[in-house]
């Protein structure tokens, strides 16, 4: 490859070069940054919620009747007997809400009592009964389940916690960093003062903010609220859920008239929902980085033309003075390979720099090591690609346009 | 060494048929010094296409040192032109982006010599035009003799069987046009096999050997040019 007399030449005509340099510098750059930034949207897509998704769905019964707070019991304990003693389901409990819903309940929790705790942590709280961790699929990795008689009832806006509390493998590790052993038995404070005594520690249970940083760290309380609005989530056998929805609706709108029933919604639509912002950051930043990256080869195509048409006669002195047809090939070829090492090497200086300003200023991971090189063969194929075109039809140029007046 | 029997060539358009050579044959010997001269449109320039197999012939057959290579593929003309003919062009055809030692080098790289080996034949035909000072100039940076000369140098790099000149004091003043002329004469006398086209009686009489060409055909020519050519015998 005669890298030395293409290097020279492309000297003497610098600034389409330089441009064009500049142009796969700026996509390499903004290429490997949207991927950084795609790739952490993916994962987080990706994530478990802890859920046994594609079995559960959720949804709500709003009273509009008279609020009566010994009948509401009534009317919980009712729906749940009933619900549970569908065939097919396997699980159901009512809770204030469950992860990926975007709403619910957080407190901070700490290891000494007082109202200026600096260990204090933020967590997600869900109220369930002892049904909560097979309905929401969470895996006992020490300690116990709640047992009916640990479930109390509270009135909405009633600040008394129970006693006892599950919490997550993640939050235990955050509320207790030092604790090689187990947590179970230890108390922590919610609400500044009111004791939790930790009795099991489950695998994982998201909050319902996925993209809230501490959506791992969740805690079980063994409570249930008279309120006129409950939210029931259900977990079915394998392959029953979706003829159980309509099932299980129609039952609990039958079973009152005095109540609407809503919010009958799978799993997956509410992933789906959750994460529709990065879904959607991913397909905007898929879009950019095409439509850069097209720009690009468009921009190389186009000086790779011009410079053809500009050299019609050079390329025929060329072929007059015995270059092949592949050598007229290799000469554009060769200049865009040195074209685009250039823009590579400065778009990946800048790529790395603008990561570390990302990582600083977003809390972004770092850069895989593997994107950069990824994103240089990725351009380099589309540089070379792009100047195959304008490349065949220089070597078609004839040899005999060196005898024509200039 | 050359060798054309009843060569033809046709362009073809849709609507026009233009018979630019007609059973052309002719044979050049080793060492000649032969001069192509002929009105304008008379086919000049595409015996020297033909000849510098810078284009394919309709008809005929062409053969170089005993060759036929009127049915090469374009790998293997590319090849013959590379290593066999040197050309001078009436404009020099220098590549503006190289030196004049990059403007040398072109078709040596194409020869495929290492590096040394190009660096030897460079200096040695610079030298023998009389610009190894020039070695880094660009063509702008020349005067047309020295550009053309740096051009007969580049012909001259590869040692080719025989020079190919088109109209090679075209863009010449005189002084500039004898000096070149006089270096063609001396590469002939070397042993170099030179074939010009030329529109200029005049400088067909530096020739050994005149050809007139009309209506794509060698024909006697006007009665200046045999005067002259006996003038030069």
């Amino acid at each position: 490859m005669d890298i030395g007399p293409v290097w020279r030449a492309m000297l003497k005509n610098k600034a389409g070069f330089v441009l064009i340099a500049l142009q796969i510098a700026v996509t390499m750059t903004i290429m490997v940054n949207a991927f950084a930034i795609m790739q952490e949207r993916a994962n987080n897509v990706g994530r478990e919620s802890g859920l046994d998704e594609a079995n559960t769905f959720a949804l709500a019964s709003a009273w509009f009747d008279e609020f009566d707070r010994d009948l509401m019991k009534i009317r919980i304990d009712e729906d749940l007997a009933l619900i549970r003693g569908v065939p097919g389901v396997r699980s159901a409990v009512a809770s204030n809400s469950f992860p990926l819903r975007q709403g619910g309940w957080s407190m901070s929790l700490q290891t000494e009592p007082g109202s200026q705790s600096p260990d204090s942590i933020g967590s997600a709280i869900y109220f369930v009964d002892e049904y909560g961790l097979d309905t929401f699929a969470a895996t006992l990795i020490d300690g116990a389940n709640f047992t009916p008689n640990q479930v109390s009832w509270q009135v909405q806006n009633d600040d008394t916690w129970p006693a006892t509390g599950i919490i997550t493998e993640a939050l235990a590790k955050e509320i207790f960093p030092d604790e090689e052993g187990s947590v179970v038995g230890k108390t922590i404070y919610i609400n500044d003062n009111d004791p939790v005594n930790i009795i099991g520690v489950i695998e994982r249970m998201q909050a319902p903010w996925p993209g809230w940083t501490g959506v791992e760290r969740t805690m079980l309380v063994p409570q249930r609220r008279y309120s006129d609005f409950q939210r029931y989530i259900i977990r079915t056998e394998p392959g029953y859920r979706d003829a159980l929805m309509p099932e299980i609706e129609a039952l609990l709108a039958n079973s009152s008239k005095d109540r609407l029933i809503r919010d009958v919604t799978t799993m997956e639509q509410v992933r789906k929902l959750a994460y529709v912002g990065d879904t959607a950051m991913i397909r905007i930043l898929t879009f950019v980085v095409m439509l850069l990256t097209v720009i690009t080869g468009l921009g190389i195509v186009g000086l790779a033309s011009f410079n053809v048409s500009r050299r019609t006669r050079q390329i025929g002195i060329r072929r007059a003075l015995g270059a092949t047809k592949p050598a007229i090939v290799r000469y554009f070829m060769t200049e865009n390979l040195i074209v685009s090492a250039i823009g590579l090497t400065i778009g990946g200086i800048l790529s790395v720099a603008l990561n570390m300003v990302m990582v600083e200023a977003f809390s972004l991971e770092p850069l895989a090591w593997y994107v950069i090189p990824i994103a240089m063969i990725a351009l380099l194929m589309v540089g070379q690609a792009a100047v195959a075109g304008p490349a065949r039809r220089a070597s078609n140029i004839s040899p005999a346009i060196a005898t024509r007046s200039s | 060494m050359l060798n054309m029997k009843k060569v033809s060539k046709t362009y073809r358009t849709d609507t026009v048929e233009t018979h630019a050579l007609r059973e052309f044959s002719l044979t050049v010997d080793e060492g000649e010094f032969v001069s192509v001269t002929g009105p304008s449109g008379s086919g000049k320039t595409t015996f020297l296409n033909i000849a510098g197999m810078l284009e394919e012939l309709t008809a005929g057959t062409y053969e170089l040192d005993g060759r036929d290579i009127s049915k090469l593929n374009d790998k293997e003309r590319s090849k013959v032109r590379n290593e066999k003919i040197g050309f001078i062009f009436q404009s020099f055809n220098l590549i503006p982006e190289l030196d004049v030692f990059d403007n040398i080098d072109v078709p040596l790289r194409y020869r495929g010599f290492n590096a040394d080996e190009r660096k030897r034949r460079i200096e040695k035909c610079l030298d023998r035009v009389g610009l190894t000072s020039r070695m880094k100039h660009y063509p702008a940076q020349l005067s047309g003799g020295q550009q053309q000369r740096v051009a007969i140098a580049r012909a001259l790099a590869g040692e080719p069987r025989f020079l190919l000149a088109d109209e090679p004091t075209g863009n010449l003043d005189t002084n500039m046009a004898d000096s070149v002329l006089d270096l063609l004469a001396e590469i002939n006398d070397s042993g170099t096999t030179i074939i010009m086209v030329t529109h200029e009686l005049t400088l067909a009489d530096r020739a050994k050997r005149n050809i007139f060409v009309r209506d794509g055909q060698i024909s006697d020519g006007p009665p200046e040019l045999h005067f002259a050519a006996a003038a030069s015998a």
